[in-house]
């Protein structure tokens, strides 16, 4: 039986041996060419698989190719001889490397190519050899492959595939035992009666050099599972990270125990709520976290603690949409005032009001204010997530805010230009990009000093610097997101594989702010570095993108610069705490200390903006926010009073003419006056 | 002597178009009607006129079902009172299996129009529509238990809704918008035993699947799902005629209506069989002004029959399994995003998302039989 035939050198060849393929070991070597597989029916299975659609494949067919140079290959079935076949063929290939006794995927695909053909396209270095393995997850039917090669492309970052032992459904990478080393978590779950039930957390732990060691700790039998988003954080503040649940029907609080060896549940929170995103975050900026979770159906929900181990349960003024529609909720410091807002990217079929994206901007007294529509970011595209980051790395937030679907406007490159924020969509790569996803988040993966952005269509949108974007293909999904090699470089779990990132050459430095004054997690904090390529910030966020929990600290690449001139972290409480020339290529961890804070380290003059104005009177400068600005006409009565809504007054209501402004400074109230028209 | 839900059940759950059918079940209705004194209620429109339903726009939602005395006493037999209509939709949706007994009454004089075949009809003002779930061999007892009713009422000119849930005891139904889940193990015709955590909707989960924009609106009683016989006391009738002869339709609309088809019949062309579960199961969201109206599948039946709004060929949006490689592959049900979502209890998966917390095995054969029978090539 002649399994295997070179089109091209068949006549010459004649028959091979029989079998000769069908397990790693006896894999015919082969070069570029087109190859005829008569059946897949070789015993060893290709294992680990490599490409989508699971493990249940039962033969293999094992070839093994050396590159003669360096390389681009393609190996594909997509080939005119399988498309004209009916019913259509249906191929998988991996790609390993390493040796038959430990095989590690290199490259795979399922149906990249047309209908259900595949196409694997990867670069190899002169010599390098791989095997390559067809299986018959879909089918045993014979068919033809090409291994055709071409000039290496250009990879600003590439993956390499590592299992991890971690049970369950896996949805976090984030450090759970306070190592500095990012874990990944898994919830296991079962189904009883058409119930699914949380059954237990397992955790690996990142191990120091290297690796992972998982430790599955059982639960009460919890009637929730974190289908649609879990998040962490210290919630009790007892050292340990505790998960938030959020399921299809409730919020479940998981605490950790005080050891770190077990969970329990809160069985408190029965309310209903459709869950989407959740976060964990100090709403109130009381020094103690919080959760929330957006409703798909109704107003959002928060749960805000006591400080005794109790939460109370709150339903309405963070988003208040009567049918819900709320899916991405992102918490941030867009105005740049130093407290945390709210964005949420919002989705709702024939109902442009409920699927217009929000922003509750914090007042900065425990209220929020939905201002969407002032920054230009009320837009109606049907989206799931929005990625927030400075990508021009000009010191404020800008935003991506993801497409789900195309049929209400496509992605959404907005430039935050302090007091609203400008479409720069067109050129920016995001105008031409078509993979749309639920999921839509944004770290720096090249370590370039530039936030890129992962989304849909299987592709990391590389940050050029001008806030452009290049598509980069990877071969999975989004995940949770977290350096789970500790070399600085930023890895992605996705279900039970790790795709370590292989780096560039970059340099880096991930910052840990811990909380005393404020949340232990000091989640919201605002992370700034200096280099000499200029400024970088990043918040500290428990739930971005959609569904998963990433890692707990801010990663800033360095690109080459070699030394980070000022580390600075503005923590919730307001204390701000500076370090300068850190070592870089590690963690350093910034415990909040109220005794080195600097405040008000430089003075800015008080300015009022526009002059005349209509309605926003903007107040820059420094200046107690948290006191009451009062506005005197010019015979002195006191005509408003009101509270500074992020960085400006409203003054609609005043009949026009001159007024004076009064605002409270450290050394005293001070005075402008300004023309409202 | 057969407890008369039983009956009452049988006939109108014995919908029946083909004209042999027709006869033969008529037949066995009415003899078996008779045969049982207790089936002795009398034929609706020739009620005890006496037997009013109250429904005070002003009141409603009343704290307790039976205070709009649509039903005869005791309730739980669900026998609809003389001014109460019984219909049901050709295709059901699939609500972990539960029975429902559905109802309509209009104010005395006042009629819907037609509004197309796949719209709802124009109802009048504080029209009222009724739906009991229920399941029998409800275990440990065998017995009948009804969850709950849903009512959907028009009042100034916009659908309310209001859910009642019924007491232990069977005597009462209760007011409640604020959802609940409550568990329910039962036992089918075929042995089968089954175990569910039923949940009963908060209001925000009614308007998830109700509504058109932001508006609430009835999904069933359009006349696509009506124009078919019903087997009412009094004799099988189409249900549309029957609603002209009682009152609640006016009369002339179109003769050829674009009706669906039982999914479960299998004399009926697989095709419109699959077209039928899918408007039934799917349309209520994916549909124009609908909560997934920005996924490109459309599901409605007047829609539905085109390769591109099934989701023929089409590839899915989400990744959420990146092996379905199209929304219905032809012929590969094992890479149908379809298949895939209708056969899993995953709550992020699954659809529809609400409204079942089981797989509807029946209907993913349907769907699977549906899905091999077809032969397009993609791309």
């Amino acid at each position: 039986m002649n399994k295997l035939s070179s089109l091209l050198i068949a006549g010459l060849m004649g028959s091979l041996p029989a079998l000769a393929q069908d397990n790693c070991a006896t894999a015919i070597p082969i070069t570029a060419g087109t190859y005829v597989i008569d059946t897949i029916d070789g015993p060893q299975v290709p294992l680990p698989v490599c490409a989508t659609g699971g493990n249940t494949a039962t033969r293999g067919e094992w070839y093994v190719y050396t590159a003669p140079a360096n390389v681009s290959v393609t190996v594909t079935s997509d080939l005119p001889e399988n498309v004209a076949v009916t019913p259509g063929l249906d191929t998988r290939v991996h790609v390993y490397t390493g040796s038959c006794g430990s095989l590690t995927c290199y490259d795979g695909d399922d149906d990249a190519g047309s209908d259900y053909l595949s196409l694997a396209l990867f670069n190899l270095q002169a010599g390098q050899s791989v095997y390559i393995a067809w299986d018959n997850r879909w089918e045993s039917r014979g068919f033809s492959f090409s291994v055709t090669e071409g000039p290496p492309f250009s990879e600003a970052v590439t993956f390499t595939n590592v299992t991890v032992p971690v049970t369950g459904t896996l949805r976090a990478a984030v450090d759970m035992n306070n190592d500095g080393l990012d874990d990944v978590v898994g919830i296991n779950t079962t189904t009883i009666d058409n119930v699914a039930y949380t059954t237990g957390v397992t955790i690996a732990y990142q191990q120091n050099g290297g690796g992972f060691s998982a430790v599955s700790y059982p639960t009460a039998q919890i009637p929730n599972t974190p289908s649609w988003s879990l998040c962490a954080g210290d919630l009790d503040g007892n050292g340990w990270n505790d998960l938030l649940i959020a399921g299809g029907s409730k919020v479940t609080l998981l605490f950790a125990d005080a050891d770190g060896n077990g969970f329990s549940n809160d069985t408190t929170y029965n309310q209903y709520v459709f869950c989407q995103r959740s976060n964990m975050v100090d709403i109130n900026n009381d020094g103690l976290l919080d959760a929330f979770s957006c409703h798909d159906v109704q107003p959002n929900v928060y749960f805000i603690n006591n400080g005794t181990g109790t939460f109370t349960f709150y339903q309405g003024g963070l988003g208040d949409t009567p049918n819900g529609g709320n899916y991405g909720s992102i918490w941030t410091d867009i105005d740049g005032d130093g407290d945390v807002d709210m964005f949420i990217a919002k989705c709702r079929g024939g109902n442009q009001v409920t699927s217009t994206d929000q922003f509750h901007r914090n007042n900065g007294d425990g209220t929020f204010t939905e201002v969407a529509a002032q920054y230009n970011l009320a837009n109606f595209t049907q989206t799931w997530s929005a990625a927030w980051g400075d990508f021009d790395n000009d010191g404020d937030m800008d935003v991506m805010v993801g497409a789900s679907s195309f049929s209400a406007g496509g992605h959404k490159l907005m430039r935050n230009d302090g007091n609203t924020f400008t479409d720069v969509t067109a050129g920016s790569g995001y105008d031409t990009f078509t993979g749309t996803n639920i999921e839509h988040i944004t770290h720096d993966f090249n370590n370039d000093g530039y936030l890129d952005i992962m989304g849909g269509g299987n592709t990391i949108m590389m940050n050029n610097g001008d806030m452009t974007f290049t598509p980069n293909p990877v071969s999975f999904d989004v995940g949770a997101v977290g350096d789970l090699d500790n070399d600085g470089y930023m890895d992605i779990q996705t279900g039970g594989t790790a795709r370590i990132n292989n780096g560039v050459g970059n340099n880096y430095i991930r910052i840990i702010p811990q909380g005393t004054v404020s949340n232990k997690n000091a989640i919201g904090a605002r992370v700034t570095i200096t280099t000499a390529s200029g400024t970088q910030i990043r918040d500290i966020r428990s739930g971005d993108g959609f569904r998963y929990m990433s890692y707990l600290a801010a990663h800033f690449g360095l690109g080459q610069d070699e030394e980070v001139l000022q580390v600075t972290v503005r923590f919730p409480s307001g204390i701000v705490n500076t370090i300068d020339n850190p070592s870089i290529n590690g963690t350093l961890t910034v415990v909040e200390d109220i005794n080195t804070s600097i405040t008000n380290a430089t003075k800015e003059p008080l300015v009022l903006f526009p002059v005349p104005t209509a309605d926003l009177l903007f107040i820059s400068g420094d200046y107690n926010v948290n006191q009451p600005v009062r506005v005197f006409d010019l015979n002195g009565k006191l005509v408003k009073q009101a509270v500074v809504n992020g960085n400006h007054i409203t003054v609609g209501g005043l009949a026009p003419g001159m007024y004076v402004v009064e605002v409270q400074t450290n050394d005293g109230p001070v005075q402008r006056s300004f023309a409202k028209e | 002597m057969r407890p008369l839900h039983t009956l009452l059940s049988t006939c109108i759950c014995s919908l029946v178009k083909k004209t042999v059918f027709f006869l033969t079940f008529t037949l066995a209705v009415l003899l078996s009607c008779t045969k049982d004194p207790k089936t002795e209620v009398a034929p609706l429109g020739l009620g005890d006129s006496s037997e009013k339903v109250v429904f005070d726009p002003s009141q409603v939602p009343y704290p307790t079902l039976s205070a709009y005395r649509f039903f005869k006493l005791p309730l739980a037999a669900q026998r609809p009172v003389a001014e109460v209509l019984p219909y049901e939709p050709i295709s059901a949706l699939f609500t972990d299996y539960a029975e429902k007994a559905r109802f309509v009454w209009m104010p005395p004089g006042a009629k819907a129009t037609y509004n197309g075949d796949g719209n709802v009809l124009q109802f009048p003002e504080n029209s009222v529509l009724i739906k009991n779930f229920y399941y029998d061999g409800v275990q440990p007892g065998n017995t009948r238990r009804i969850i709950e009713t849903r009512i959907l009422f028009k009042r100034n000119g916009q659908w309310e809704f209001a859910d009642y849930v019924w007491n232990a005891e069977q005597t009462e139904a209760f007011l409640d918008m604020n959802g609940s889940t409550t568990p329910v193990t039962w036992t089918d015709e075929n042995g089968t035993t089954r175990s569910i955590s039923y949940r009963i909707p908060s209001a925000g989960e009614c308007q998830m699947c109700h509504k058109i924009g932001n508006t609430p609106v009835p999904i069933g009683p359009k006349p696509q799902n009506l124009n078919a016989d019903l087997a009412y006391r009094d004799g099988v009738r189409n249900q549309l005629k029957k609603w002209v002869e009682h009152g609640f339709l006016e009369p002339g609309y179109p003769k050829n209506i674009m009706t669906t088809v039982a999914w479960d019949d299998p004399t009926e062309p697989l095709a419109l069989r699959a077209r039928s579960y899918l408007d039934a199961n799917c349309a209520h969201c994916h549909a124009p002004e609908r909560q997934c109206s920005y996924r490109a599948v459309r599901f409605e039946y007047n829609a539905n029959g085109a390769a591109a709004n099934q989701g023929i060929c089409m590839e899915p949006e989400e990744p959420v399994e990146p092996s379905m490689t199209y929304n219905i592959a032809p012929g590969n049900v094992a890479r149908s995003m379809v298949h895939y979502r209708m056969n899993t209890n995953d709550e992020a998966v699954r659809m529809p998302l609400i409204g079942r917390s089981m797989i509807h095995t029946e209907g993913v054969a349907l769907i699977s039989q549906y899905i091999q029978s077809l032969n397009q090539t993609c791309n």
